[in-house]
């Protein structure tokens, strides 16, 4: 089954519209679906154009595609377990929350929390990546858990904070503290990024681009050589952030 | 007439011993505050009565009229902004959060500007804090990092630090270390014993080298680290570690310098780190004069301090998403009511303009930056001078501020109440 979603024209665009109801799982059986634009309420076809082709008989064989004013949507793909979405454009906040399977493909720019807590699955974003990818709520103690976050472009601060499981890759760079307070799983950074791993207590870093302002507290703890893109690096390896327990593992293209 | 233990209004400390002469509806003297609580107390511009932008020009309308448009703009926005909050007693605060329930409206107050990332930092790893009575009686190090308190909270050295003898602590300026971490020097640095002059965003490396070299790990930290030599953070560790009694005060400095609450976490896990050897505490430089109070209110009523988002008639709080200056920023809400605060002077440009695109609602006693940009201004009475209620210090003790004389205006309490009664009213609740 392929459901196309159009935003339709709105008098206030710029209010955003919350819909974690957007997921493949929600189409096969559901008639009314709702979402809220701010405060108020709505039925999903007053703020979309609905085409459904084809039949389904099970979640995973359900695609939801959404296209037009985007990047206002938030929560699409929350508690996902099933399917694919693909975005068109631009995607809002938090898309693909909780998200435990299925695949989020998004053809242009994801606002901040993309994956935030994601348990499995896989998320590809073709442009940039706002602040907190694949990080935790605000006083959550781990971050994504498992799956697979892929960013083309470059992601904004805090990327992968709290990150305890699965893997996330940043082709290009990131802003301030990728990895902060992180504690287990795989972040790889293919550009530049500032002020790598503060306060990380376990996982695996791999930048391949500059470290600007590298933290002092981390331990050389000699060379390593490993295979990215086809390439082969040698890399500078350290482990920290002493400055608790220091348990992580962070390697810079020497 | 002369009334004696006065509550200043201004800033975070709240100064309880002031003296405040008053000559019927106006105070003409003020006794032992500083030059900002004088300013608060003499400051005699306000506005008459509520104004209403038409066009180019303003017009006056009565209470009963502003009261019943500004309800209406409220009712009819699908994303409002309730924002300000921390100028004001709690009694109208909380007022203020029901209200946004109601609506469906975010509420926010100035920590979105000031002590947000701290308060983010505290829900992460907890609050080692004391009360300033503590500070005074028993500290015999004190650290000031990122905040100048001689100019923005000028009585906190001489009624609780430096200069304010204690229980335990008899002649405060000899027996007090003073330390001062700042980007520059300032009046405070210039009384500090020690005087850590570190490089803009270069905090968080100077707190986590702090950490490690408490842990007793200094033979990994290189010779200078943002600008500080390491045998400064190794002295500077050393008085730490052989304090007493040690007390660290942040501002925005650290709140609002690039890394935010990352920052604050790691100043907390140093405190925490330092109890190990000795006592150690670690509170905000509260700045606004009752935006602990706002941080309380909302917290009791939603069970979050600040940036709270009823769209969906539950409460939702997200630092960065629901947070007033994103919001505006963003362009997302359609009206905004203003309540004693300022954003028009602090808030970037790029809200200030949305600010004036939309219907903006101001409850205030004067006439401001944010004046200019909204379409309606209800003056009102200030709190601490002509209006009584409780406010909270920046220790987070309550403290009941009074009405010095009877003035003309209504209070926040009772304009909110009005806009709320109809705001119910109309939604049939």
């Amino acid at each position: 089954m392929r459901v196309i979603l159009k935003t339709r024209p709105r008098a206030k665009p710029r209010i955003p519209i919350e819909a974690e109801t957007i997921i493949p799982q929600n189409f096969l059986r559901k008639n009314d679906i709702r979402v809220y634009e701010g405060n108020k309420e709505r039925k999903l076809e007053d703020l979309f154009f609905i085409t459904v082709e084809g039949p389904a008989v099970s979640p995973d064989q359900v695609e939801v595609i959404l296209t037009g004013d985007t990047g206002v949507i938030k929560r699409v793909g929350e508690y996902m377990n099933a399917g694919r979405i693909i975005v068109e454009g631009d995607i809002g906040m938090h898309c693909g929350n909780f998200m435990s399977a299925g695949e989020i493909i998004i053809r242009g720019n994801a606002d901040s929390w993309l994956a935030r807590e994601m348990r499995g699955g896989f998320i590809r974003c073709e442009g940039d990546a706002g602040h907190y990818c694949a990080a935790g709520y605000r006083g959550e103690k781990r971050g994504m858990r498992g799956g697979t976050v892929e960013v083309l472009g470059n992601a904004g601060d805090f990327a992968a904070e709290y990150l305890s499981g699965g893997e996330v890759h940043i082709h290009g760079s990131c802003g301030d503290l990728p990895g902060v307070e992180m504690r287990g799983g795989t972040l790889t950074i293919g550009g530049d990024c500032l002020r790598p791993c503060g306060n990380m207590t376990g996982g695996i870093c791999r930048i391949f681009g500059t470290a600007h302002q590298f933290l002092p507290t981390f331990r050389k703890n000699g060379t390593e050589d490993v295979q990215y893109g086809g390439k082969h690096y040698r890399m500078a390896a350290f482990r920290g952030d002493i400055a608790n327990r220091g348990k992580g593992r962070v390697l810079i293209r020497a | 007439m002369k009334v004696e233990d006065v509550v200043c209004p201004f800033c975070g400390c709240l100064c309880d011993d002031l003296v405040v002469e008053v000559d019927q509806n106006r105070v003409i003297g003020v006794e032992n505050g500083c030059t900002l609580a004088n300013e608060k107390f003499m400051g005699d511009r306000r506005l008459e009565n509520p104004i209403r932008k038409e066009g180019r020009s303003w017009s006056d309308i009565t209470y009963d009229a502003a009261i019943r448009e500004a309800a209406d703009i409220l009712i009819d926005a699908d994303r409002p902004l309730l924002y300000g909050w921390s100028g004001t007693h709690g009694e109208a605060q909380s007022v203020g959060v029901h209200l946004a329930e109601l609506l469906g409206a975010v509420i926010d107050n100035t920590s979105t500007v000031c002590h947000g990332p701290s308060i983010m930092a505290i829900q992460e790893v907890g609050h080692p804090g004391c009360t300033l009575g503590q500070v005074k009686n028993r500290a015999d190090v004190i650290v000031y990092w990122g905040a100048n308190p001689i100019d923005a909270h000028p009585r906190h050295m001489s009624r609780y630090t430096t200069y304010a003898d204690g229980f335990f602590v008899k002649e405060a300026f000899k027996e007090r270390k003073v330390i001062v971490v700042d980007v520059r020097k300032t009046e405070s640095s210039a009384v500090a014993d020690e005087f850590i002059k570190v490089e803009r965003g270069g905090d968080y490396a100077i707190l986590s080298a702090l950490r490690a070299i408490v842990r007793g790990k200094r033979d990994l930290i290189p010779p200078k680290i943002a600008g500080v030599t390491r045998e400064q953070l190794f002295r500077v560790a050393d008085i730490c570690m052989q304090a007493k009694f040690g007390a660290i005060f942040f501002g925005l400095g650290l709140t609002m310098s690039p890394g935010k609450n990352k920052n604050v976490r790691n100043a907390i896990e140093l405190t925490e780190e330092l109890n190990r050897h000795t006592k150690f505490t670690i509170s905000p430089m509260r700045g606004h004069w009752n935006v602990y109070g706002s941080n309380e209110v909302f917290t009791w009523i939603t069970g979050y301090p600040y940036a709270v988002d009823f769209a969906r008639g539950i409460a939702f709080y997200n630092p960065g998403e629901t947070t007033s200056v994103d919001i505006l920023r963003r362009g997302e809400c359609d009206a905004c009511l203003v309540v004693a605060s300022d954003p028009g002077a602090h808030f970037p440009r790029a809200c200030a303009e949305h600010l004036a695109r939309i219907p903006t609602i101001q409850i205030d006693p004067h006439v401001n930056a944010t004046t200019h940009l909204a379409t309606l201004q209800i003056p009102v009475a200030v709190t601490g001078i002509d209006a009584e209620g409780t406010a909270y210090r920046m220790d987070g003790v309550p403290i009941r501020t009074r009405k010095l004389f009877d003035g003309t205006y209504p209070s926040d309490l009772e304009i909110l109440s009005k806009i709320y009664a109809r705001v119910k009213e109309a939604k049939g609740s």
